[in-house]
């Protein structure tokens, strides 16, 4: 299938919800409770606003949305709702999107996912700086799925992998992809959810405790559990992940429940929660500034965390 | 101003939640700036007996009149709720009602509740609706509540053209009647628009244009959800101010008679 290839730039984001406003719930917060207001430098640099393309790939106080998606072309309005995900950003007050484009059925084929990967690729190029690329494959083409990795992660600079329900993570065939990712440096976004009762339309899907296990068998794998909040019972997902320090958890997701962020920060601690909306952008959003945490541990989870993530990638 | 028309008191079944006095409520309010909440009992969801619910709620309430506008959760097939609606209305001076059909398991068509849509109406009170109360993927083991479906709503509001209608927690109006122009549905129904998307599909903003903003209200589900993702869909919203400042608290206002 042809790509179409465009070259404009992104407009420069006017967000309605600026850094300072994205914060503010913790300043508030922090009067409300007592604690010390933020301390003036680091305000600054959270506040700065967001003007043009970021000089480097992640700047500082950048807001990265670790889990988003771009239109599979199959849908008619694909472009106009790729463009409507960058205004929605721009709104929000969102830099960054770490997108993958998925398949419409799964199990994907071969070729589903390539042509998904091909579309991200573009998505790179029709909004640079802006989205930054997961390669998605489905574990069970082997071979075609390890290449599929290296070309796009190493050729086209996607920052990492995505995962979605074709395998258990805990299945021998997932593992030679996680080996890839461990050698490239690059994170992988793994679907996961935990419902007490069988999902029969999601037969392998994976939850925190298969992604828990997964991190004692590669330790130095870099993982993420996606949406917390959009995966069942996010207690359970918050509890099993406890003790595995290098899962780090996306708090994406359309449930916007009361608690879920403070109690992922209390659980697991700041430093291993990651933002993200996966298309449920004011949710993504809004909780986070609902969440009682300080501007600082905000600023962690709205882009630092991912931000050093992605630093470790290998050369 | 602000106005709530999705908030809550009390404890729920499965799971905690915080903010859920009236003084911690409040608290929360004013951190957002909202003004004015309308809360109903969240345990009175899963008791037997809601009218003790009822009972909580109207004694946390007490001295908070101005702030909090209590809601009677009534349901129809349980014994003596013909009692319970005329001390809650009459004593409790609580100014509507939650149904909760799939939870306390009744038909919205079924006589008894249609026997209690007429004598809300018929003491002048709102009657609003929570299409779910949580996420059914996050259910517990216990039970498998589905949300309400639209299409009963829709046949909800032609019965009972005289009664007022506030749908909350509710998504995906625009695929049904509720939420297209020219639905040749009486105009007794509102809109709440704590789960509805303002950015990328943007059903609020498809619902301002087919229905008007006077259809669409401000609400949050608080203590359930963070307050803020509600609060900042009305930042993101492409809208007028007049027409925000409707959805904000002027139509709650309207419907409640404040």
């Amino acid at each position: 299938m042809t790509i179409p290839q465009t070259t404009s730039s992104p407009p420069a984001p006017q967000p309605r919800v600026s850094r300072r406003t994205l914060l503010k719930g913790s300043v508030a917060a922090a009067v409300a409770i007592g604690a010390a207001a933020l301390p003036s430098a680091r305000s600054a640099a959270v506040e700065q606003p967001a003007s043009g393309t970021p000089s480097g790939p992640f700047r500082k106080g950048s807001v990265i949305d670790c889990h988003a998606h771009l239109s599979h072309r199959s849908r008619a309005t694909w472009e106009a709702d790729d463009r409507k995900l960058i205004e929605a950003a721009d709104k929000l007050g969102i830099d960054q999107l770490c997108c993958s484009t998925l398949t419409p059925r799964w199990p994907a084929t071969l070729d589903g996912f390539r042509e998904c990967n091909q579309w991200t690729a573009d998505g790179m190029r029709r909004f640079p700086g802006r989205v930054l690329g997961y390669c998605y494959v489905n574990p069970g083409y082997g071979r075609e799925a390890l290449e599929e990795i290296r070309r796009y992660v190493g050729d086209h600079r996607f920052i990492g992998i995505k995962l979605y329900n074709e395998y258990t993570c805990t299945e021998p065939v997932v593992f030679p992809i996680v080996e890839l990712a461990i050698e490239l440096g690059v994170p992988i976004l793994h679907h996961a959810s935990h419902s007490h009762y069988f999902v029969e339309d999601q037969p392998r899907m994976s939850d925190g405790g298969h992604l828990a296990e997964l991190a004692r068998r590669y330790p130095e794998a870099m993982l993420i559990c996606a949406h917390i909040s959009g995966g069942g019972d996010w207690e359970w997902t918050i509890k099993a992940l406890r003790n595995v320090p290098s899962v780090l958890l996306d708090t994406s997701g359309s449930v916007t429940d009361e608690g879920t962020v403070d109690m992922a920060a209390a659980v697991v601690g700041v430093d291993r929660l990651v933002f993200g909306c996966d298309s449920s952008m004011t949710a993504g959003v809004g909780k986070i500034r609902g969440a009682n945490l300080s501007a600082q541990d905000k600023q962690k989870i709205l882009g630092e965390n991912m931000m050093k993530l992605l630093r470790r990638r290998k050369p | 101003m602000i106005v709530d028309v999705n908030a809550y008191l009390g404890h729920f079944a499965f799971r905690r939640l915080r903010h859920n006095t009236a003084a911690a409520l409040l608290a929360l309010m004013d951190s957002k700036e909202i003004d004015k909440a309308v809360v109903s009992s969240a345990g009175a969801i899963t008791y037997r007996n809601a009218q003790a619910g009822n009972e909580e709620v109207a004694e946390e309430v007490r001295g908070h009149g101005d702030r909090l506008i209590p809601f009677a959760v009534i349901n129809p097939f349980y014994a003596g709720w013909q009692d319970d609606l005329k001390i809650c209305h009459e004593q409790f001076g609580m100014a509507g009602l939650r149904l909760y059909p799939k939870w306390h398991n009744y038909q919205l068509s079924s006589p008894c509740c249609r026997e209690l849509v007429d004598a809300a109406t018929e003491r002048g009170i709102l009657i609003s609706i929570p299409i779910r109360v949580e996420d059914n993927r996050q259910r517990s083991w216990l039970l498998n509540v589905p949300d309400v479906p639209l299409e009963e709503i829709v046949e909800l509001v032609k019965t009972h053209p005289k009664a007022r209608f506030i749908l909350l927690n509710g998504i995906g109006y625009t695929g049904c009647p509720l939420g297209r122009k020219d639905n040749g549905l009486p105009a007794n129904y509102a809109i709440e628009l704590s789960r509805l998307s303002a950015v990328l599909a943007n059903e609020l903003g498809q619902l301002i244009t087919n229905l008007g903003a006077e259809r669409v209200m401000f609400g949050t589900g608080m203590p359930f959800n963070y307050p803020d993702p509600a609060l900042v869909k009305l930042e993101v919203l492409d809208a007028s101010q007049a027409n925000k400042e409707q959805i904000r608290s002027k139509n709650a206002m309207t419907w409640l008679g404040l």
